[in-house]
């Protein structure tokens, strides 16, 4: 009896302390964080000259959308859903090329057959977590970014790494850190974008926003708000440099 | 040693199935509407496992005492026949829901001048290839947004014949090949092929298949669980530890000042808890929770009969055609959450209104077996 008595005592504790969680946070970033270092020049050519905009997303599992509750909440769907409402008379067209647990080499393999037919205008290559958690040492994940880039941008696009996802899969391991770094460094050096997922969902953890609210429940992978909300920002990084005119006093402007 | 009846010996239903099988169906229902405030009534937010794993395990548990009887009784033959019938079934109830579930989603598409929740609620890749679609769905490779669980049922079920004579006679030697399984799968990172050709199953049955068996050898070996009885403060105290560890982990994530506090070699070997290959915190944490009921709650407890508990048993009773409903209704709230307005208050409308229906349906179901009353009641 008494064993019933705190089994009921114990969930109904629980239960008080979860209830009052924190109310949903804003999905959003400081305009420098949005900055993806690099003009899109062929984009944004694409976009000015033949009122066209190809993508392609290329990733793991966060690019697919394992996590979300809807493959339409992929970040690529809402990328595509968002430069729409933005770019009203431009065709945009993403195609989700996420294939879950993959890392940086088995990405390269696909580039010819997955990025190369779709003649894009920009390639947002998703990468780095897959490849933290397996442990790739660090020089030979900076050295298979930098073929991916050349034979990527061979191919005639330009290119926007995103980084890893800040949760607690990720933040767990103990170099993690390291390799955000070696992408911001082979970016700079091959001139390409990068998206700083890192960076940006650090800050909404540091705003306050408690993980339930941007994480599933395996610690890894992006939920729904966590996906729309990287789409919705990836638009506007993507804006900023694409159709600069539309976002200088906008109502879009990141705060 | 007195030779307890194994359960699926015992005559009457155990009534615990029917209840807490209710209680996942209406758990799944809550949890499929998404950031809903009423899912804060349900397991998953006080640790590692869901509804998904009591309604594998009960499934399990069910199996051996519907079919064993009959096999014992009838022969293998019918009782595997009688197996694959209910797989037909299942099979069936999954197509027809994939159906109602998309004819749902192209009606609100048609009929709404909605585009942003047209979009949103797209199914993707029906809209790209609708033939290829259509014949990945009738192989179940194609499973949409929520259909997953029942397609991990009937790939279960499927394999279910095969082991029936050999849980009776040797349960602990199945037991120990759902492990190994379990094992090598994790191991090897097996799992079965999903559509389109990248995806696998989200529910991946080469690993589930350990919750499964886990339940089936149970209904056989029950009355062995009392040797663990002379340990059963360690085990308890075990249990009770480890449920404290994961309602610690789980609340982490609404409290970034509680996940602070987690070290990170201990967040490295907690992370990621997969859902797809079964974590085995997530299995643990099951076992845990299931071995805290067998000793708060017996077969025949008061509780079970209440009234007030009445609506979630009859759910447990009609558990397929309940879980396709609620999947189906958790599509309907999604959509009127989101197309109204998105406030707790419309949170809570659409959890009642689903549940209500689940349980007038169930109701309706139970009234509809029950048959035409008697004669004699009549005069």
């Amino acid at each position: 009896m008494r064993q019933r008595a705190l089994v009921v005592l114990a969930g109904l504790v629980m239960a008080g302390l979860a209830v009052p969680a924190n109310a949903e946070m804003q999905c959003r970033a400081s305009r420098e964080l949005l900055d993806v270092g690099n003009p899109l020049d062929i984009a944004r050519t694409a976009v000015a000259d033949d009122r066209e905009l190809r993508i392609v997303a290329l990733g793991s599992s966060s690019t697919q959308g394992y996590g979300a509750s809807n493959p339409q909440f992929a970040y690529p769907a809402q990328l595509k859903m968002k430069l729409e409402a933005a770019m009203p008379g431009v065709t945009i067209h993403v195609w989700n090329k996420g294939v879950g647990g993959q890392d940086a080499e088995e990405m390269i393999a696909r580039m010819k057959t997955d990025v190369k037919p779709e003649h894009a205008h920009l390639v947002v290559w998703q990468v780095g977590t897959n490849s933290a958690i397996r442990r790739t040492p660090l020089d030979k994940f900076a050295e298979k970014l930098r073929a991916g880039i050349d034979l990527g941008q061979s191919l005639g696009a330009n290119f926007v790494m995103m980084n890893l996802q800040y949760v607690p899969a990720v933040v767990a391991l103990p170099d993690e850190e390291e390799y955000a770094r070696v992408m911001s460094d082979v970016a700079k050096e091959k001139h390409v974008g990068l998206f700083n997922r890192f960076a940006i969902m650090r800050s909404w953890y540091n705003d306050g926003m408690p993980y339930a609210q941007f994480v599933t429940n395996d610690g890894l992978h992006l939920n729904d708000f966590g996906q729309k909300c990287i789409g919705k920002l990836l638009s506007m990084a993507i804006l900023e440099k694409v159709n600069p005119k539309r976002l200088t006093g906008g109502a879009n402007t990141p705060h | 040693m007195e030779a307890a009846a194994p359960p699926y010996l015992v005559p009457g239903r155990d009534l615990r199935l029917d209840f807490f099988r209710g209680l996942a169906l209406w758990f799944i229902f809550l949890d499929h509407i998404p950031n809903n405030v009423v899912s804060w009534l349900t397991v998953r937010n006080y640790g590692f496992s869901d509804a998904t794993e009591i309604f594998v395990f009960i499934s399990g548990y069910t199996a051996v005492i519907a079919y064993s009887r009959m096999m014992l009784r009838e022969g293998w033959p019918r009782a595997a026949s009688r197996i694959y019938r209910r797989v037909w079934q299942l099979y069936v109830a999954h197509i027809l829901l994939f159906v109602a579930f998309t004819a749902q989603i192209a009606y609100v598409s048609i009929s709404r001048n909605t585009p942003e929740l047209i979009e949103e609620m797209q199914l993707l890749g029906l809209g790209e290839n609708p033939y290829r679609a259509i014949l990945e769905a009738a192989l179940l490779k194609y499973r949409p947004v929520n259909l997953d669980v029942l397609p991990l049922y009937i790939v279960l079920l499927a394999g279910f014949p095969l082991a029936l004579p050999g849980l009776l006679r040797w349960p602990y030697f199945v037991i120990g090949l759902s492990l190994v399984v379990y094992a090598v799968t994790l191991h090897f990172d097996w799992n079965l092929p999903g559509y389109p050709d990248d995806k696998v199953w989200f529910f991946n049955p080469m690993a589930w298949q350990v919750v499964f068996y886990s339940g089936a050898v149970l209904a056989v070996v029950a009355a062995d669980l009392s040797r663990l009885d002379r340990w059963r403060q360690l085990v308890t105290v075990l249990a009770v530890l480890y449920l404290l560890f994961a309602a610690f982990i789980a609340l982490s994530w609404q409290y970034n000042s509680l996940e602070r506090l987690i070290p990170d070699w201990l967040a490295r070997q907690i992370y990621p808890i997969d859902k797809t290959n079964l974590d085995v915190l997530r299995f643990v944490h099951f076992l845990s929770l299931a071995w805290l009921v067998r000793l708060t709650v017996r077969p025949n407890a008061r509780f079970l009969k209440w009234r007030l508990f009445d609506p979630i048993r009859r759910c447990g009773e009609h558990s397929l055609q309940i879980f396709c409903l609620g999947t189906f209704l958790a599509v309907t709230a999604q959509i009127i959450v989101a197309y109204y307005e998105d406030s707790i208050v419309s949170q809570l409308a659409v959890s009642l209104a689903g549940l209500a229906i689940m349980c007038l349906a169930a109701y309706g179901a139970s009234w509809f077996k029950a048959g035409p009353p008697a004669k004699g009641f009549v005069a």
